[in-house]
């Protein structure tokens, strides 16, 4: 794969997207990884066709209560909490 | 459209909308969390609706009922397959970092809803409508509470998940007023299909895109049809955060007139995001760094594509407000002012056909959305406040057709003590004595009128027709009220013949 494969500037857009600050030694690095990561995924051109499943559709179910998790499971990944809420910093 | 003469110099407002209602379901679009309202927060969440990794969403049946009703109600067009998106976009709102939607494939296109404005009828295209989720919601808190000042976010996802249909306009509104008379209308139909409810809180959430255009730029005298060209160069305002038929035209009348005023002192509009702030009366801009949006949609492979397309022949819809206010015309003889207010909403209306089947249709009309429309009214109640007591509001109008008391107590007294100290008819009737007064009675009471009031007599025989009028109050005294005045009249012409 060329070196152009991704641009500094794709890679300042997407982080932007993302809400990530990237340095300028970050953004060089993350630009090299993602032309690697895309490199990889055109490995997947050699796979041989294959017989596709059949096609799935109109999988729904029912309007049917199921049980939800406890507060206190919903909430044991979060860094911060309170009061029942996750806490986050401030957003605009 | 109503053709409208255009002048040079003269300004056009062009108004779409995009807006977004909740379907009433009991569980969630992808998950079986509950969409009950609860002060509780992040109660009903689960992987799904927390976007916890492995977690996959299963469509929700009855979210799909629901918009395949929305769609043959605004008569779209239900494409053969239809398929969820990936929207994608960064905000605490939203769990998964993206929000499933429907992109290229909406399963509503080209529909349209007629509506009413000052009279005139015209048709509005409903370019598409789709099925998405709801974000959580977020409470900015400290710093004085604002977006921009506060301390920290806390994030409740009881809300993340919730079935929502997004409804796109062609830009097809010339006036606020038109955007108002459309939202009363699409909710009035949402309710008739039993799919929406709009005393919820946040079950209806508007934005609106706003230009101004040169009244030369549009083809003819129909204002109808605006070239694209001339909308593409004019700067458009969305105007977010609208929750409500009436603070969509305040705040649609509010940028209209910001526009204009700046088209008018030779100031560009600019293109931005603004905010309608409802207890200040005015819209703000939000600032966004204007940057492209970017939301990267992509297939969302969890979710097969719909084909359902043949459901719109399969599932049945109620008769909407429209065909039947012309029915109510048709059957009962109303008038258009009568029969729009007996089916503005769907209980108003099935009310209405129970007592028009039982007592005269016209008596039935002004009880129904005179006296008992008026009187909810003036207390801030809706029908649905009295909804057990409906056989009540019957039986009064029963002692009205049968009658057993008068028009005026039955509207001034019964109904108002029925509201007001939650008597029943046949209560209130006793309690005040309202029962008709028994015509021996009235007699007696026109004999002493005559026989106590010689000058009026003399006046009357003399030909002064107006002094019946006092002696009809005399009589009306005697009988506290309780009397009709016309038969009263009559009665006393009879006594003074004689």
């Amino acid at each position: 794969m060329s070196d152009d494969a991704v641009s500094a500037e794709e890679v300042r857009h997407v982080a932007e997207l993302a809400r990530v600050g990237l340095t300028d030694e970050e953004v060089d690095q993350f630009t090299r990884q993602f032309a690697d990561v895309l490199e990889y995924f055109e490995t997947l051109d050699e796979v041989p066709e294959v017989e596709r499943e059949a096609d799935l559709t109109n999988v729904m179910r029912p309007d049917e209560e199921r049980d939800s998790l406890d507060r206190e499971e919903a909430l044991r990944n979060a860094p911060e909490t309170e009061d029942g809420y996750f806490k986050g910093p401030n957003v605009s | 459209m109503t053709a409208q003469t255009v002048q040079q110099g003269d300004l056009v407002t062009v108004i779409g909308l995009e807006v977004h209602v909740q379907l009433e379901t009991d569980t969630k679009i992808f998950c079986g969390c509950s969409t009950e309202r609860t002060d509780e927060p992040n109660e009903n969440v689960c992987p799904v609706c927390l976007g916890l990794p492995g977690a996959l969403p299963v469509l929700n049946e009855a979210a799909v009922e629901a918009a395949v009703k929305i769609g043959k109600a605004i008569d779209a067009d239900i494409p053969e397959e239809t398929r969820f998106h990936r929207k994608n976009y960064y905000y605490p709102d939203l769990p998964k970092n993206f929000q499933i939607t429907q992109y290229d494939e909406p399963i509503c296109a080209d529909g349209e809803l007629e509506i009413s404005v000052e009279g005139d009828r015209r048709t509005v295209t409903v370019e598409r409508a789709h099925l998405e989720e709801d974000p959580g919601s977020l409470q900015h808190v400290g710093g004085g509470g604002g977006i921009d000042s506060a301390e920290y976010t806390l994030v409740d996802y009881n809300r993340a998940g919730t079935p929502l249909m997004e409804i796109v306009t062609a830009p097809d509104f010339r006036s606020p007023a038109e955007v108002r008379a459309f939202l009363a209308e699409l909710e009035e139909v949402l309710e008739y299909l039993g799919v929406f409810d709009a005393e919820r809180d946040g079950s209806l959430r508007i934005d609106a895109n706003l230009s101004i255009i040169p009244a030369e730029e549009i083809d003819g005298e129909d204002t109808a049809e605006i070239g694209a060209e001339a909308l593409a160069a004019a700067n458009r305002t969305e105007v977010k955060n609208i929750s409500s038929h009436k603070g969509a035209q305040k705040a649609l009348a509010y940028e209209e007139t910001r526009q204009k005023n700046a088209i008018q002192r030779g100031r560009a509009v600019e293109q931005e995001t603004r905010h309608w702030d409802e207890s200040r009366g005015i819209t703000v801009s939000m600032r966004s760094k204007e940057e492209e949006k970017d939301y990267r949609y992509f297939e969302e492979a969890d979710l097969p594509p719909l084909r359902v397309s043949g459901w719109k022949e399969e599932i049945a819809i109620p008769e909407l407000p429209t065909a039947r206010r012309e029915r109510f015309e048709d059957e009962y003889g109303l008038s258009d002012e009568a029969a729009s207010k007996l089916t503005s909403t769907k209980q108003v209306a099935d009310f209405y056909e129970d007592v028009a089947g039982e007592y005269d249709p016209d008596l039935a009309a002004t009880w129904v959305a005179d006296n008992l429309l008026g009187e909810l009214n003036y207390r801030d109640m809706e029908i649905t406040a009295i909804e057990g007591r409906l056989e009540e509001v019957t039986r009064l109008v029963e002692l009205v057709a049968t009658d057993e008391i008068t028009a005026k107590n039955a509207r001034e007294t019964v109904l108002r003590s029925m509201l007001d100290d939650g008597r029943t008819p046949d209560e209130v009737v006793a309690e005040e004595g309202l029962g008709k007064t028994g015509e021996d009675e009235v007699k007696r009471a026109v004999v002493e009128a005559v026989e106590e009031n010689p000058d009026a007599v003399a006046d009357y025989e003399s030909g002064d027709d107006g002094a019946i009028n006092f002696l009809v109050g005399q009589v009306m005294q005697k009988t506290g009220g309780s009397a009709d005045p016309g038969d009263v009249n009559q009665l006393l012409r009879a006594e003074l013949e004689d």
